[in-house]
């Protein structure tokens, strides 16, 4: 029997720019404005919701909350009843939630789910956050007593790729340029009017300084607030939506395939896992075929174009020829080519990724779910790829750890 | 879902740009903060960036504040410096753009055109970041070419930070190149462009130092902490009115306000006058925070309030408040992303408190109103420049979340006239709202304190 299919009506991302603390907000107004945001853009009324699930890291250290499916019921009387969850992942909790409501569509439990990712981080100070996102890895064996240890530990994902293929960091400061370039294009982008250049990622003063062995200020992504909605729904529910929007059924994004692979927690093991790999992160290879697989796709050659977790440069260094747009360990060439730029043969990061557009942590796969959906439906206005039928996503948590991915397209 | 056909002002902005490029733009006036502010936003998109001063070594300070401010010792890489007499004729004649940003002074300014008539070339554009002058009178005189390609361009300090950007054509003004400027800015340096007339203070100084020195004024009659209470975070701006003033500076809120006040006749015209302890303590050198204090001053660990009475600080903790429970009410509300809700709790508060912060924001709200038509298009622009340059709550943001009804309501209260454009939005259905930019997060505006 085929997988009933599922489909994505859109939804809404806050201003990652927003720091929510210095607004004197709390958690509740975050969920609130992405969902009543998602439905006003989707003219959906909330009493049209059948189940709801929030993706979200680690709001128990930085907001002193937990339960956050219940706050649903917060935000409209209507969603008094409403069955609600709450799906956690580190960074790839967005993705975990849009998985757990896309099986439940799949299952024909329900035909209409909202999915929020969301994360306030700006509640705490830099080295107290990087010590609660410590807590993604083995806190106690890579984090503890470890000043922001993640930049240290995708310092040494470079530092592998150095070993095994050489690395110019040239590179990683053109890709840091380039998500901060496509950032400027993008509304909702935290970074837009940073001040931001090649010169300036390359630049090895106090300015951009060391923050993680070859981990640069300019190479990290961003302390962000944000909250995402998106709706996914059954094929029934669509044709009834695309009717009522005067649309047809095949202008409905579907979610075409994914993939969702865990390696082992410490970043020495993945290495030790992959030495006779080509691949250097293998799982996040299969990740991403699989998605190609379920959506029965060759190869990246089907993708229009990319959202990728650059949490760091080498992260997306890494997606580079994870993805296989050059052969392991050859993800420079892409990038000399001008391959990921927005009008190249296979944008990487138009919204500005995390880099660019921000990182709230559990809003982030739900966020490149949503940018794929403004790709292939034309409506991603400055930072549109031409033509873009097919987008796929890849979301990372941990050092590498859980991988998460996406193909949303149209036919 | 958008209803608009994808891309088309990007396209068209992308078409305009095209045609025409900045590769070039000279700053005069680099030493000032307006001039190393913008000289340092020019470097992100333009190759070369000239910064001139009276002296070399004057810009070269320009180029060492321009590095500081955005933090990037690559401004350098983009930048040259140089001086009036030595350098001005040779680069002016090279420059795509000649950007002033002279002490706002018509004569200084004027002095300084008549040279830069002589050496531009006939296609460079000139514009003036000036926030007060008068576009059309600075350029008076000039020549045809020169007129066609002069106008203002106002960032707002610092240009880094602050995106809101009015863009002020003459009568003479060139619409092509104006139409280049604003898909420059937008694009290229990532501004929020505001169309204006060329009125006094242009639209956002016009709304903005109203307000503000509505406040000053209050100030004569209680003391500043209450001011700042009273019309203060959650009325809709990150910042408080008279702590806003100190940091702008009591000389340029005088220099604002006494040119609206000149030079123009509206119903409000009374609150445009600047209150006379200002100017009394400005005679002793207070000028806000770049004179060590202002209505407010640090001493130690101590919190120092000014008694405007008396020209005296008082410590804050010593300051008895009435009862303001009412703006917790609304303060809680809007934490937990209640804002319609906050705003009918301000709206219903009891008290004379209560009715006199209506009162301000009243006359935020009718003013701005009025001005529609006339310093801009529509009530759009200034809701743009409140938004992107003061970032307090666009009025048309206040009266969609209040209800027009009650806005109406809350400007009889304040005794003010209603203007034709708020009592129509009245009378329209329910549900159609004044502000339809929904790149914007209205929510942000409404400040939870």
């Amino acid at each position: 029997m085929a997988v009933p299919e599922v489909y994505v009506l859109g939804g809404y991302q806050t201003d990652f720019a927003r720091n929510w603390t210095k607004e004197s907000k709390h958690f509740s107004a975050l969920m609130r404005e992405g969902v009543l945001g998602a439905l006003q853009e989707c003219d959906i009324a909330p009493e049209e919701i059948e189940s709801a699930h929030v993706g979200n890291f680690a709001a128990e250290l930085y907001c002193m909350q937990g339960h956050l499916g219940a706050f649903f019921t917060e935000v409209d009387p209507a969603f008094s009843g409403l069955p609600t969850g709450r799906h956690e992942a580190a960074c790839a909790s967005g993705s975990i939630a849009l998985l757990a409501a896309s099986a439940e569509i799949e299952a024909g439990r329900y035909d209409l789910q909202a999915v929020v990712g969301i994360e306030q981080m700006k509640t705490v100070s830099a080295s107290v956050g990087g010590a609660y996102l410590g807590t993604a890895a083995w806190y106690d064996q890579e984090a503890e007593g470890v000043e922001f240890p993640f930049p240290k530990l995708f310092g040494r994902l470079g530092d592998e790729y150095d070993k095994r293929y050489g690395l110019d960091d040239r590179y990683l400061a053109e890709i840091s340029r380039l998500n901060y370039d496509n950032a400027k294009l993008n509304p909702n982008a935290q970074t837009r009017t940073w001040y931001m250049n090649k010169e300036h990622a390359l630049c090895r003063t106090d300015d951009n300084a060391a923050v993680g062995g070859r981990i640069r200020i300019a190479d990290c992504s961003q302390v962000t607030d944000g909250a995402v909605c998106v709706f996914l729904a059954s094929r029934a529910y669509a044709e009834k939506y695309a009717k009522g929007m005067g649309q047809k059924i095949e202008d409905i994004p579907r979610i075409k395939g994914w993939g969702h692979n865990t390696a082992r927690l410490r970043f020495e093991d993945k290495v030790a896992e992959s030495a006779d790999s080509e691949y250097v992160l293998p799982h996040v290879r299969s990740t991403i075929t699989n998605a190609w697989e379920r959506a029965g796709m060759k190869d990246v050659s089907a993708i229009d174009g990319i959202e990728t977790h650059d949490c760091f440069t080498t992260s997306e260094y890494m997606a580079i020829d994870h993805f296989g747009l050059t052969a392991p360990g050859e993800s420079w060439k892409a990038v000399e080519e001008g391959v990921l730029e927005i009008d190249g043969q296979c944008p990487i990061n138009p919204s500005g990724g995390l880099i660019g557009a921000g990182h709230p942590v559990g809003a982030t796969g739900v966020r490149q779910l949503l940018d794929g959906y403004k790709q292939v439906t034309g409506q991603a206005d400055a930072y549109q790829v031409k033509d873009a039928k097919n987008f796929q996503t890849l979301n990372i948590g941990g050092s590498g750890t859980t991988s998460v991915s996406f193909i949303v397209g149209v036919d | 879902m958008s209803g608009n056909p994808p891309n088309s002002q990007a396209d068209r902005w992308a078409a305009i740009l095209k045609d025409r490029s900045i590769e070039h733009v000279v700053v005069l006036g680099a030493n000032g903060t307006m001039g190393y502010g913008s000289a340092a936003l020019f470097t992100t998109a333009v190759p070369k960036v000239t910064l001139l001063a009276r002296t070399r070594d004057k810009a070269e300070e320009g180029l060492a504040a321009a590095i500081k401010q955005v933090r990037s010792p690559t401004v350098a890489s983009r930048t040259e410096v140089g001086d009036y007499d030595t350098d001005l004729e040779r680069v002016v004649g090279e420059a795509d753009l000649v950007f002033e940003a002279l002490t706002e002074d018509l004569e200084i300014k004027r002095t300084i055109f008549d040279r830069v008539e002589k050496a531009r070339r006939d296609d460079s554009i000139v514009a003036t970041v000036t926030s007060g002058l008068s576009i059309n009178q600075l350029c008076e005189g000039r020549s045809e070419s020169f007129r066609k390609h002069f106008m203002g361009l106002h960032f707002f300090n610092p240009p880094n930070v602050i995106v809101g950007t009015e863009l002020i054509p003459g009568n003479d003004t060139d619409p092509q190149l104006v139409d280049f400027i604003e898909a420059f800015s937008t694009l290229r340096l990532g501004r929020v462009m505001v169309r204006t007339a060329d009125t006094p203070a242009f639209a956002g100084n016009r709304v903005g130092f109203k307000v503000l020195n509505e406040a000053a004024q209050l100030a004569e009659q209680m003391s500043p902490t209450l001011v700042d209470r009273l019309v203060g975070p959650y009325t809709g701006r990150a910042m408080t009115p008279l702590a806003t003033i100190d940091l702008v500076g009591w000389d340029i809120h005088r220099a604002i306000v006494d040119n609206v006040y000149e030079n123009s006749k509206d119903e409000a015209h009374s609150t445009l006058k600047l209150p006379h302890y200002m100017d009394k303590l400005m005679a002793s050198g207070v000028m806000g925070n770049k004179s060590g204090g202002g209505f407010f001053k640090k001493a130690g660990d101590d919190r120092l309030v000014l008694d405007p009475s008396t020209g005296q600080y008082v410590s804050a903790a010593d300051i008895k408040l009435p009862n303001l429970d009412y703006i917790g009410e609304v303060a809680h509300l809007y934490s937990m992303g209640r804002y319609a809700e906050g705003m009918a709790k301000f709206l219903a508060a009891e008290g004379d408190e209560a009715a006199l912060a209506r009162k301000v924001i009243a006359g935020y709200v009718a003013y701005a109103f009025e001005r529609a038509g006339e310093v801009t298009e529509t009530i759009t622009g200034i809701d743009m420049i409140m938004g992107a340059g003061f970032n307090w709550a666009p009025p048309s943001v206040l009266v969609d979340t209040m209800g027009a009804q009650a806005a109406v309501s809350m400007i009889e209260e304040a005794e003010l006239s209603v203007p034709s454009l708020l009592s129509e939005a009245a009378g329209s259905k329910e549900g159609e709202l004044l502000f339809n930019d929904d790149s914007v997060n209205i929510g942000k505006f409404f400040v939870a304190s």
